[in-house]
């Protein structure tokens, strides 16, 4: 009667072999990151050296570069990335919050008091974000013109909202469809309007959705390059644009400079990941556990 | 508070919810709606406190027509068979949320929240989350919401389905208490007869969105209308045998009884498994039953026996317990003048007296 003991599994724990595997995953998924955020403090030799260095003296002289560059008279000139993560942080922070209250607004009046059709106008609003982004630029660039919102904030915070809008709606409403509509009934009964139901029933129970769908937009938003290329004017430009633009010159990439504004570029979104991770978790399972 | 219901229809879609349906309800009574499940016993609660709008019909209350009426505004409460509890909120915030709405002041809100936690034994788990606390607690909590308002009338759609049997006992005899210390019109719904029979001061059976009788749970068991309310009504259920009326006699396939010349023809009679006992002797004996299964319940037995290819189940008691075993020959009596008399094609009770022998 020989049992293979090494079959059976203790759920709850798992050992070395398990996390050891687990471990150099994420070190590859991870190292890309890790690389860059090296670079950032490495010297231009340092970064360019073949064999690739682990050990060297580290510097700040990027992160420096980053906002001030040396003018040829010896004086240190402002480069604009204050200006530009301000516009990133404004322009990101503003179309994400502005495409969660519609988007929930939205999403609730789909989910609790459904249209003739309600699942073809659900999917008309997916529509939008199946054209490629290259496809569309055009004709709204053209817009952006005409209208005179290229360049400025409000014409590129609505562009990021509409391009928000549709997933926060989909989302949004999934997490409504998996409360317990008995509960809303219930607030009536206590004397509730709908108002009251939206505001202090409905909406504090989906707050782990709304910030799961904040992060995701925050993320989409915060890396959005080719709208914000064309439509941003350089009082607006945001960071992905800014960098972009330091590629290149007389002397190629200067892959420390670079690798220091993403370094910089990734805090806020580590951050907000960071702080909302709890209700992340439990917004990105949501639903897939009764209670 | 006196609650009429007047022919009330309601569609979802094609599906007849309720269909005219009508009762009464008179100020402070203990009035259960007793239906299996689909048979529009939730749409009624829900139109009786206007989340629903009846298609036609009319909601009253005392005398006042309240169809229309907005929910905020009505005198009544509602405990849902989910419970519906506030899941962001704690116990006490759940019991405290009807009065907020109220406007009622705060002081006057603590003090009530207090008195509501002792009345249902909740006010350890007061500070808790709701979703923290057992089923029971819960329920309680729903209750305690519920009645905080102190309503007029308390709405109950199957509120101990979701609890375990050891509880649902102990809450039964806790609603009945409840009922009788606040003396609130109650309407209860639920598919259990045993609910319905213990707590109930009056029973509406519904069946297909209507209301297909209204009685005592005594008059419902002893002389149901009909062979479904029959078998709703009375644990073990009750026996229904085929028979046929020959003139004099009435035969029941294991038994033939005198009758009058009214029961002709194909006829069903019920009879109730505590009607049947075990005759003294074979030869005193109506009919042999054969054991097939025994179902002891301490001092009560529940006895299937087979007999000339009718099914019949026995209820014995006292020093009866025990002594069948499967495959035992029992001999058996009944008391003819207990039988109840339908007829097969309706389904409606015969009133019949049977002819004394």
């Amino acid at each position: 009667m020989a049992y293979r003991k090494a079959a059976f599994r203790k759920p709850g724990q798992a050992g070395w072999l398990y996390s050891l595997v687990t471990g150099v995953i994420a070190l590859i998924y991870f190292f890309p990151v890790l690389w860059m955020i090296l670079t950032a403090f490495k010297t231009r030799s340092d970064a360019l050296a073949i064999p690739p260095k682990l050990f060297f003296t580290p510097t700040l002289d990027n992160f420096k570069s980053v906002f001030f560059r040396d003018t040829q008279a010896g004086d240190a000139v402002a480069t604009g990335f204050v200006q530009y993560f301000v516009n990133s942080a404004f322009i990101g922070g503003s179309s994400v919050i502005l495409a969660l209250i519609i988007g929930t607004l939205a999403a609730y009046a789909f989910s609790r008091y459904p249209l003739k059709g309600n699942d073809t106008y659900m999917f008309i609003i997916l529509t939008t974000r199946m054209l490629p982004p290259i496809v569309v630029i055009i004709p709204i660039f053209l817009m952006f013109r005409v209208t005179g919102l290229s360049g400025s904030y409000i014409g590129i915070i609505l562009l990021y909202t509409a391009f928000n809008l549709p997933f926060s709606i989909w989302m949004m409403k999934s997490f409504f469809d998996d409360l317990n509509p008995e509960i809303e009934d219930s607030a009536r009964l206590d004397g509730s309007n709908d108002w009251k139901v939206f505001f202090r029933i409905c909406l504090p129970q989906v707050l782990a959705g709304l910030a799961a769908t904040a992060v995701f937009a925050l993320i989409l938003t915060w890396n959005e390059f080719l709208f914000a290329l064309l439509l941003t004017g350089s009082d607006t430009r945001t960071v992905p644009v800014a960098m972009a633009n330091t590629i290149g010159g007389e002397i190629g990439v200067d892959w420390g400079l670079l690798s220091a504004i993403v370094s910089l570029f990734l805090i806020p979104v580590f951050i907000v990941t960071f702080v909302l991770q709890k209700q992340l978790l439990r917004g990105v399972t949501f639903g897939t556990i009764r209670k | 508070m006196k609650l009429s219901c007047r022919s009330l229809e309601k569609s979802f879609g094609r599906v007849k919810a309720l269909d005219g349906l009508s009762f009464d309800v008179p100020e402070g009574a203990f009035f259960a709606l007793l239906g299996p499940s689909a048979a529009g016993k939730t749409t009624c609660l829900r139109t009786i406190c206007g989340l629903d709008r009846p298609d036609r019909g009319t909601v009253s209350v005392d005398g006042e027509d309240v169809t229309q009426a907005p929910v905020q505004g009505r005198d009544l409460a509602m405990v849902f068979q989910s419970f519906a509890l506030y899941p962001h909120l704690s116990t006490e915030q759940n019991l405290a949320y009807p009065l907020r709405e109220a406007g009622l002041p705060s002081a006057e809100i603590k003090s009530r929240v207090g008195e509501m936690g002792e009345l249902l034994r909740i006010s350890h788990a007061l500070g808790r989350k709701t979703t923290q606390l057992s089923g029971g607690e819960q329920q309680r909590v729903a209750i305690g919401r519920a009645l905080i308002r102190r309503p007029k009338l308390l709405l109950l759609d199957e509120p101990l389905t979701n609890l375990d049997a050891k509880l649902r006992d102990e809450m039964r005899a806790e609603f009945k208490r409840l009922h009788r210390d606040l003396g609130i019109t109650m309407v209860y719904a639920t598919p259990d007869q045993l609910e319905a029979m213990t707590m109930a001061d009056t029973i509406g059976v519904l069946q297909n969105g209507q209301i297909t009788e209204i009685g005592t749970p005594d008059a419902l068991y002893a002389t149901p209308g009909s062979i479904g309310v029959a078998r709703l009504v009375g644990s073990p259920p009750i026996n229904l045998i085929e028979a046929t009326g020959t003139g004099a006699e009435l035969d029941l396939g294991f038994a033939k009884i005198p009758s009058d010349h009214r029961a002709q023809g194909a006829l069903t009679l019920g009879l109730r498994p505590f009607d049947i006992q075990v005759a003294d002797t074979a030869k005193t004996a109506l009919l042999q039953g054969r054991v097939i299964v025994t179902e002891p319940l301490g001092d009560l037995e529940i006895v299937d026996v087979e007999t000339s290819g009718n099914e019949l189940k026995v209820a014995l008691r006292g020093a009866q317990v025990g002594q069948a075993k499967p495959g035992d020959l029992l001999p058996l009596n009944f008391d003819a003048n207990r039988l109840l008399y339908f007829d097969t094609k309706t389904g409606l009770r015969l009133d019949m007296s049977p002819v004394q022998n």
